[in-house]
């Protein structure tokens, strides 16, 4: 509670900031994030068997979450500059390929594979929002197709592979591998269209469901408040996505623009592939479920996101060039 | 600023292509939303109640709570086998407490060295997940509360009462009912009766022995449930008391033995080995069937150390094996009654004498007579009552082998019978078709044999129940009766041995053959002396059997000391009272040396306390004495102040003018 207090504050201290001055720091915190990033790989603290953390003193932090935003700032940046031939079909697009595949690269190496195609996916939704060309969507999306099930079989770690292989069938080893997707269904259908209301779900309250407070949170939710308290929260993330997306319709800059929806769409992936993997739609990833799952770093992130977002809100109708900015 | 045209058209095509994309980015997370909106009501709406169902068995386990087993009783309802309480530790496998430490902290209450807590450490490692394994069983309350008031800090220990299985008579049961122990391997089939997930709870014994074994599942009874509410490592979060499945508890099964009779038989057997079956006569009930040497069959239920079990069954005198129905021995003189009784059916005149010399000849061997100077001229009678063995070496071969087998088989020899439990050996009833079949390298029947059949040696041999069940056959008149040792399972009773046919053979001839055995026990028979019952007018018949064990050239000794191992059997059966017949009873002591005088005066005192926990008979026993005929006598009224009766009026006095009672025996 405390840590979500100090949030929210955060976010109205940086939604006061001007959207300039998030201009200015774009490329800084970008590369910032890719430092510690490289940092990572060779000092981190390995848990749970991946390297993924930094700490400094007592404070530990995930530098890929730092990424997930600087990723957004500074494909955004970029775009702002470049021009809509550029953004559709040219070799200038090799930049932001390049922008995108560097941390994925080196996400993807601690590994935390959940991380990068976040990073992955946010980023190419901010390049096609840009106004990439149809053609190169399609190609991207078929290239992807094909190389998902080869890069399943050879190149994952075989927890990785384990994950993916279980969620084509959980029921094959419910008490081992599938355990995690069966208990969350388990959770969320016999909530039923009610739930068995607050603090009495069986499956969250005996343990049986793991994690219930960090990626399973939404299954907790789900037992004890059921199909309506759902439906409420989905229609409330929506609600949070729609004006995100009219801030980012309403902004006057491209790197407004742009940086919103970002985040919004950072915001949506966290979203749909948390609750497909709750309810048994996507394989086991670490994704949490945005604002709901109780965990530092990620809350931050998100908030910081947020802060941006109504930062894009409030200075929605200034002038943002490349010589402006008060740094 | 150069080109502001191009500038702004450049700038309002990036805006629409935004706009556009947005509005398309938005619909794809509407499309996610409502696809994840629709996935819910799917497993929220449609798939409610499997996965209400899959969570109430995840929330509520049964945990199976054994039964009580069914108890034990003898004839008069006198406990043979109960359950008492028992303080248990248990240990279970849990992820988050380190097992090894956990033993470490229970030493401190409880003894538990380091090569047990290894033992068990390997123990609860490979129990399956969630079985607790026993660590120690029946604790102290001191040490049972003194891990109780700590196990909050080791949710992986309890310390519970179970009940455990307690044999009051120790040993003198031990091979009828048998021992209940802890469930192995082999127990536990994929199928059939035992496969039971009671099987594995820590608490459950199975019968392994005896009664035990053979009724388990209804002694067994059906195991009941404890609803509890667990968390997802099986820890008891609540006891749901309402959803408890209440165990029914196993049957009673009542034995035809009797408390009193078996305790004494084994007590008279002291450090010798062998066997005691006595029988009522009139329903086949076995009342006594006891092994000697014993074991006590508490030690198994609380599982025996190596070192006991090394012990138990390197003795020589093989206190696991049940010499009553699992040992065969040659019967020896004993069987004589059955060549007798085949030579009466083959038409021999019983008066006809033969003359023993001390011995006799056939075919080139010489065969000896037990007594040394011969016994002169011999009927039948005769020769029972002094155990002749020329005698019957001459019947034996007039009348050939398979007339011996034929009566010998009608008693029971070469049999099991079905009183319930498991582990009889039929033993050998030799033929001319026994040895076709058996004897391949030599199927012929070769006369000689005869002579051995004809004393009860040679290839037949026999166990004590047998032994017992001819005896009750000859005594009773004319039934063939079974043995039973099960009264009754839960209250409803088995079949009594007695509704059976008759024998085939004239009730002439059983009565002739009975009274030889009653002329055994009379003066000048081969256990007159060790026969006496002391109880009045109720007399014991019988016949002695000294087995040889080994031929005496190689080292046997008749009657006389030398290796224990190679002694002659002794033995005795006999059945009393004999002018109406109610307890038959067979004693074989191993390697005894005498039928007099091992068997006989054992037999006896076994033989006393059935007759004298026979209500009917015990009144027979303290009977007073017949008033004599009140005759006036002018001259003792003339002298009121003498007493009028010289003796008591309550000495026992025999019924006069019982037809077997030979005379010099009852009142003068």
């Amino acid at each position: 509670m405390i840590r979500f207090t100090l949030c929210v504050a955060l976010m109205i201290g940086l939604a006061l900031i001007d959207i300039r001055v998030w201009f200015a720091v774009a490329y800084p915190v970008y590369v910032i994030g890719l430092l510690l990033l490289v940092a990572v790989e060779l000092v981190g603290d390995t848990r749970l068997g991946a390297q993924r953390w930094l700490s400094i003193g007592s404070f530990s932090f995930q530098p890929s979450e730092v990424m997930k935003l600087g990723i957004v700032l500074a494909l955004a940046r970029y775009y702002h500059g470049a021009s809509a031939k550029r953004a559709r079909l040219s070799w200038w697009l090799l930049v932001p390929a390049g922008m995108i595949a560097l941390p994925v690269l080196l996400v993807a190496h601690q590994p935390d594979l959940g991380t990068a195609m976040l990073i992955l996916m946010t980023g190419a939704a901010i390049v096609v929002l840009a106004g990439l060309s149809w053609k190169i969507i399609a190609a991207g999306i078929a290239a992807f197709v094909a190389i998902v099930p080869p890069f399943v079989m050879f190149v994952m770690h075989d927890y990785q592979r384990q994950r993916v292989l279980t969620f084509l069938d959980p029921e094959s080893d419910p008490s081992g591998s599938g355990y995690h997707i069966l208990q969350s269904m388990i959770a969320l259908g016999s909530g039923g269209l009610l739930g068995k209301g607050y603090g009495l779900g069986s499956q969250s309250q005996l343990n049986f469901l793991p994690e219930k407070q960090t990626d399973f949170i939404f299954a907790t939710l789900a037992e004890e408040f059921g199909f309506v308290g759902c439906v409420s929260l989905l229609v409330l993330y929506a609600a949070a996505i729609f004006m995100a997306l009219r801030t980012a319709y309403l902004s006057h800059s491209h790197f407004g623009r742009l940086a919103t929806a970002g985040v919004t769409a950072t915001f949506t992936l966290y979203l749909l592939i948390n609750g497909a993997m709750v309810m048994g739609l996507a394989p086991v990833v670490g994704v949490p479920m945005p604002l709901l799952s109780y965990g530092g770093t990620v809350m931050l992130t998100v908030m910081i996101g947020f802060g941006l977002v109504q930062s894009a809100r409030v200075h929605r109708y200034a002038e943002v060039t490349k010589g402006s900015g008060l740094l | 600023m150069a080109e502001p045209a191009i500038f702004f058209e450049e700038v309002n095509e990036r805006q629409g292509v935004f706009h556009r994309r947005a509005i398309l980015m938005g619909g794809f997370a509407g499309l996610g939303i409502a696809a994840l909106g629709s996935r819910l009501a799917y497993l929220q709406l449609l798939e409610t109640q499997r996965y209400e169902k899959l969570a109430t068995s995840n929330q509520f386990n049964f945990k199976l709570v054994p039964a009580p087993r069914g108890v034990i009783v003898d004839r008069n309802g006198a406990i043979l086998a109960a359950n008492r309480p028992n303080f248990r530790l248990l240990v279970v496998k849990d992820k988050e407490f380190d097992t090894e430490a956990t033993l470490q902290t229970l030493a401190n209450f409880v003894p538990l060295d380091d090569r047990r807590q290894q033992r068990l450490l390997r123990e609860i490692n490979s129990a399956p997940r969630r079985a607790p394994v026993s660590v120690m069983e029946d604790m102290s309350w001191e040490q049972f509360s003194a891990i109780n008031v700590r196990s909050a800090e080791m949710p992986n220990v309890t310390a519970d009462m179970g009940e455990v299985r307690v044999y009051p008579h120790g040993g003198a049961f031990a091979h009828v009912i048998g021992y209940v122990a802890k469930v192995n391997q082999e127990d536990i089939e994929p199928t059939g009766p035992n496969a039971d997930p009671i099987m594995f709870h820590p608490g459950f014994r199975i019968g392994k022995q005896g009664i035990e074994k053979a009724l388990d599942l209804q002694l067994r009874g059906r195991p009941g449930a404890k609803k509890v509410e667990v968390d997802a490592r099986g820890r008891e979060v609540r006891h749901d008391e309402a959803g408890d499945i209440a165990a029914v508890p196993g049957k009673e099964v009542q034995l035809t033995l009797d408390v009193d009779i078996q305790n004494r038989a084994l007590e008279v057997f002291g450090g010798e080995s062998g066997g005691a079956v006595l029988m009522d006569c009139r329903t086949g009930d076995i009342l006594c069937m006891m092994s000697a040497p014993s074991f006590d069959a508490n030690r198994f239920v609380r599982g025996l150390t190596g070192a006991e079990y090394r012990a138990l069954a390197n003795y020589e005198r093989k206190p696991l094996l049940d010499k009553c129905l699992s040992g065969t021995y040659p019967p020896g003189s004993t069987f004589k009654t059955m060549t007798a009784l085949a030579a009466l059916e083959a038409g021999i005149n019983p008066a006809l004498t033969v003359n023993c010399g001390g011995g006799m000849n056939f075919g080139g061997r010489y065969f000896r007579c037990h007594k040394k100077g011969g016994h002169g001229p011999q009927n039948m009678q005769d020769a029972i009552k002094n155990s002749c063995d020329v005698y019957f070496y001459s019947v034996a071969v007039r009348i050939g082998p398979d007339r011996i087998a034929k009566v010998a088989r009608e008693f029971g020899f070469g049999q099991t019978f079905d009183i319930g439990i498991p582990g009889q050996k039929k033993g050998i009833v030799p033929s001319t078709e026994w040895v076709r079949k058996n004897r391949p390298k030599d199927p012929k029947w070769h006369a000689g044999e005869s002579l051995s059949y004809g004393i009860g040696q040679g290839m037949l041999t026999a166990n004590c129940l047998q032994l017992a069940v001819m005896t009750a056959r000859l005594a009773n008149g004319k039934k063939a009766l079974n043995p039973r040792l099960i009264k009754s399972i839960g209250g409803k009773e088995l079949p009594s041995g007695a509704a059976v046919p008759d024998l085939p053979f004239s009730q002439e001839h059983l009565n002739y053959v009975r009274a030889g055995m009653a002329a055994v026990t009379e003066a000048g028979g081969t256990a007159f002396r060790a026969s006496q019952l002391g109880l009045g007018d109720i007399l014991m018949a019988g016949k002695t059997g000294t087995a040889q064990v080994y031929t005496y050239k190689a080292g046997g000794h008749r009657g006389k000391g030398g290796p224990w191992r190679l002694r002659d059997h002794g033995l005795f059966v006999a059945f009393a009272p004999l002018d109406a017949p109610r307890y038959a009873l067979a004693v074989i002591v191993q390697h005894g040396m005498g039928g007099s005088t091992a068997a006989a005066p054992r037999a006896r005192e076994i033989m006393r306390v059935a007759l004298l926990k026979d209500p009917e008979l015990r009144a027979r026993i303290e009977k007073p004495m017949p008033m004599p005929e009140f005759q006036p006598d002018p001259e003792l009224d003339s002298v009121p102040d003498e007493p009028l009766f010289a003796e008591p009026d309550n000495l026992p006095t025999p019924a006069s003018g019982a037809p077997l009672t030979p005379p010099g025996r009852g009142p003068a």
